[in-house]
């Protein structure tokens, strides 16, 4: 009978919820492990449409729910049914603040911190999997990624666990870049293309005019409403939302208080102490529904810092043969088994320029989730090239995760550079200049077709030959 | 140069090679810093300690607090391994302000794993003892390492110093990577004294480089055209606002929706030639269909 009562009884309104649910139950079986997929949600549109076949319209009545209520039951679910999971814990996951289920696969999302790299993932991270971020070779723009990471779980409420070997997570939470508002927001980006627009003025597309359509590489806030936030860069998040934010901490040095052996380094102490402090964390907060609790869910962030430098202990960076190869592979595999029983999302960067043998940063990378380079042009030759006057650096997507499906959804564009603006960390897609001049001398021309070299096919074989015809 | 004493980063790192030593730079900058009135720890690992303080007027020789490793390399005598002693060099300190010198971290990496090495470094600069204001200045052969532990050490490094020579004069090029290509890269060109004080000299004017040989002369292909190539600003203006033949302007969509009357303006004028036949029976008229 029943629960037609609070639904206006329209027959849009509960196929929508048909569809809602299955939704729901597909996210609980997914991210977390208990709770079954209803059975019963397979079953309710066949009986709706042999109703609607058989029965013609029943439009309207919505108080009436005895006439139509029969055959299509909504089948509210009891929630005791599997442990926790089920429709109850369905409905309440969907409700988890700063959370969205995933337009391709229904995955429950978080997001990154920076809208462009949600994007570039495929909506956000997947929770329950692993974001490696390569470091560059200073470590300045991958701690500033790590960092968005970490205030968007604070602005989203998610509880943070926050783990280094060179900086004190306090501190580290000290400098989280500060949340704009929406309209602030305008503000910036506009400032920041103003500046932009007075160095060239935008030339609108004559003969090309057909490309002046084509979507722009990040989406403005009023897209996705409160999924992904930005942030301003050039301040600091307060005091009072840090404060009110609630996050474990794990300093190394703290930690491991005794050098006594420090001659024959124990690598895996460290680690080994990680990982059961992580786990920890999970069993006691329950975020692996292990003591169901009746208040609402949330996600546990995870942040680690320079894992695998030799302020862990671990010596892949320092040597070409290292002694404990394995360390840090046996360390992201446990890692990745406790993340996928929990409802977690993790990020961890990695010195992985410092790492001599290949192999292991190809484990390291089969290993993680979704994988992201970053290749900065401080100090190095690039910084001097024509072609990335603009940007700050390259950044690479190495790998995207396929979660219950056979393909994932890789962007396009292969050339990705980002830059470092005064308030605002822009990704944009890198498009090699056209060469419009004709009295640009020869040297300079082989330059950039030198260095066009480096771009992917996916660019456009503009400047491909070597030889540049003159008509 | 002075500017390295006054950042209090952590790590400071002198790399030298074979080619141009840096242990003179590190023994003018310790002078430096014993000058303003602080002290300053050595660790010496690889000259024994006469050796180090020649050279050092007595009031250098006077704030330097040395310890020698040089004496006892194997550590025979105490019971710490050379890090330990890396450990307790500051134990003895006076508050405040702290310097401490390495000669050389190279030794170090040699006698001891380099991920110890870099923990027991990060620990020393983060003393609790002297919050933030220890700077290590370390000199290391970046000849004798892989490229691991040098890596290592670049990237627990704030500011770094290779030392090289060119003309006669030392050279040292400092880099302080920063965001925003904002970091510091600068050369500087000295000379060090016998009493290890630090001359600076402007950087001398290079010798022309001799061409690379005669390089063709770029043909202006705009050279002798018979046309005309290039635009008045008058048919600029009238390109301009020439409307595209693929623009759905509101003027083409009225010329579609209202066609033209026949105008008058195109008629077909023909001239019968000589050899046409005209015949004004119609062939088809045969056919029967």
């Amino acid at each position: 009978m029943e629960s037609q009562q609070g639904e206006g009884g329209t027959e849009l309104d509960s196929q929508s919820s048909i569809w809602v649910n299955t939704g729901g139950n597909k996210m609980a079986a997914l991210t977390t492990g208990f709770g079954r997929a209803r059975q019963g949600g397979a079953g309710d549109p066949r009986e709706y449409k042999a109703e609607t076949a058989a029965g013609g319209d029943k439009l309207g009545g919505g108080g009436g729910g005895g006439d139509r209520g029969c055959s299509f039951l909504r089948k509210v679910s009891v929630p005791g049914s599997g442990g926790g999971g089920g429709g109850g814990g369905g409905a309440r996951l969907r409700s988890i603040a700063g959370t969205r289920p995933s337009v391709q696969n229904g995955q429950l999302l978080v997001s990154a911190g920076l809208p462009a790299l949600d994007q570039l993932l495929g909506g956000g991270l997947a929770v329950g999997t692993l974001l490696l971020i390569e470091e560059d070779k200073y470590n300045i723009y991958s701690s500033l990624i790590f960092k968005y990471f970490l205030a968007e779980g604070i602005v989203c409420g998610h509880t943070l666990l926050v783990a280094s070997a060179k900086e004190d997570p306090g501190d580290i939470l000290q400098e989280l870049p500060e949340p704009l508002h929406d309209d602030n927001y305008k503000k910036v980006l506009d400032e920041g293309r103003s500046h932009k627009s007075q160095e060239e003025p935008e030339i609108s597309m004559k003969i090309a005019w057909r490309y002046q359509n084509l979507p722009q590489m990040e989406a403005g806030p009023g897209t996705s409403s409160r999924f992904g936030h930005y942030y301003d860069v050039s301040k600091r998040m307060s005091q009072e939302v840090i404060q009110s934010a609630k996050w474990h901490k794990f300093f190394l040095p703290e930690e491991i208080t005794s050098y006594a052996n420090v001659e024959s380094c124990a690598l895996n102490h460290g680690y080994t102490k990680l990982l059961h402090f992580i786990q920890r964390v999970i069993s006691e907060q329950g975020f692996d529904g292990s003591n169901p609790q009746k208040k609402q869910k949330n996600i546990l962030r995870i942040g680690i810092q320079s894992l695998g430098s030799p302020l862990w202990g671990d010596d892949i960076c320092c040597a070409d043969t290292p002694e404990h190869m394995h360390s840090l592979t046996r360390f992201l595999y446990v890692l990745r088994g406790l993340l996928r029983m929990s409802l977690s999302a993790c990020i961890i960067t990695v010195p992985s320029h410092l790492i001599q043998n290949k192999a292991v940063t190809s484990r390291i990378r089969n290993l993680s989730d979704t994988v992201v380079g970053l290749e900065s042009f401080i100090g190095s030759e690039k910084e001097a090239n024509s072609l990335y006057k603009d940007y700050h650096g390259l950044i690479h997507i190495h790998q995207i995760p396929r979660l219950n499906s056979l393909i994932c959804d890789v962007s396009d564009t292969k050339d990705l550079a980002f830059k470092l603006q005064r308030k605002v960390f822009t990704i944009e897609r890198l498009h090699l200049p056209p060469d419009l001049s004709d009295t640009v001398s020869r040297s300079s021309k082989r330059d950039l077709v030198e260095s066009a070299k480096q771009l992917s096919p996916g660019c456009g074989m503009m400047a491909g030959g070597k030889e540049h015809l003159d008509f | 140069m002075l500017q390295i004493l006054a950042s209090r980063g952590d790590l400071v790192l002198l790399r030298d090679s074979v080619e141009w030593e840096g242990r003179s730079l590190l023994k003018a900058l310790i002078r430096e810093v014993a000058l303003k009135g602080e002290q300053v720890q050595v660790l010496g690992c690889e000259v024994s300690e006469e050796v180090f303080r020649e050279g050092l007027d007595s009031d250098t020789n006077s704030r330097l607090v040395y310890h020698d490793i040089f004496r006892d390399p194997q550590g025979w005598t105490g019971n710490w391994g050379p890090l330990g002693i890396l450990r307790a060099c500051l134990r003895g300190a006076e508050p405040g302000p702290c310097t401490l010198a390495v000669d050389s971290l190279s030794w170090l990496l040699l006698h001891a794993p380099c991920s110890a090495l870099c923990q027991t470094l990060r620990a020393l600069g983060h003393d609790n003892s002297h919050p933030g204001r220890v700077r290590v200045l370390g000199l290391l052969h970046e000849d004798v390492h892989g490229p691991g532990p040098l890596g290592a050490l670049r990237s627990l490094a704030q500011i770094e110093v290779t030392v090289g020579g060119n003309l006669g004069f030392t050279t040292a090029q400092v880099f302080h990577p920063k965001p925003r290509h904002r970091s510091i890269e600068q050369t500087y060109w000295f000379s060090i004294l016998p009493n290890f004080s630090l001359e600076f000299h402007k950087e001398p004017l290079l010798e022309p480089r001799p061409h690379r040989g005669p390089q063709s002369p770029t043909v202006d292909a705009m050279a002798d055209l018979t046309f005309n190539v290039h635009l008045s600003k008058k048919e600029r203006e009238a390109r301009d606002t020439l409307a595209l033949p693929f623009h759905f302007s509101s003027e083409k969509q009225q010329s579609l929706l209202h066609p033209a009357l026949a105008s008058s303006t195109s008629q077909i004028f023909y001239e019968p030639d000589a050899d046409d036949y005209l015949d004004q029976e119609d062939p088809d008229d045969d056919l029967d269909i």
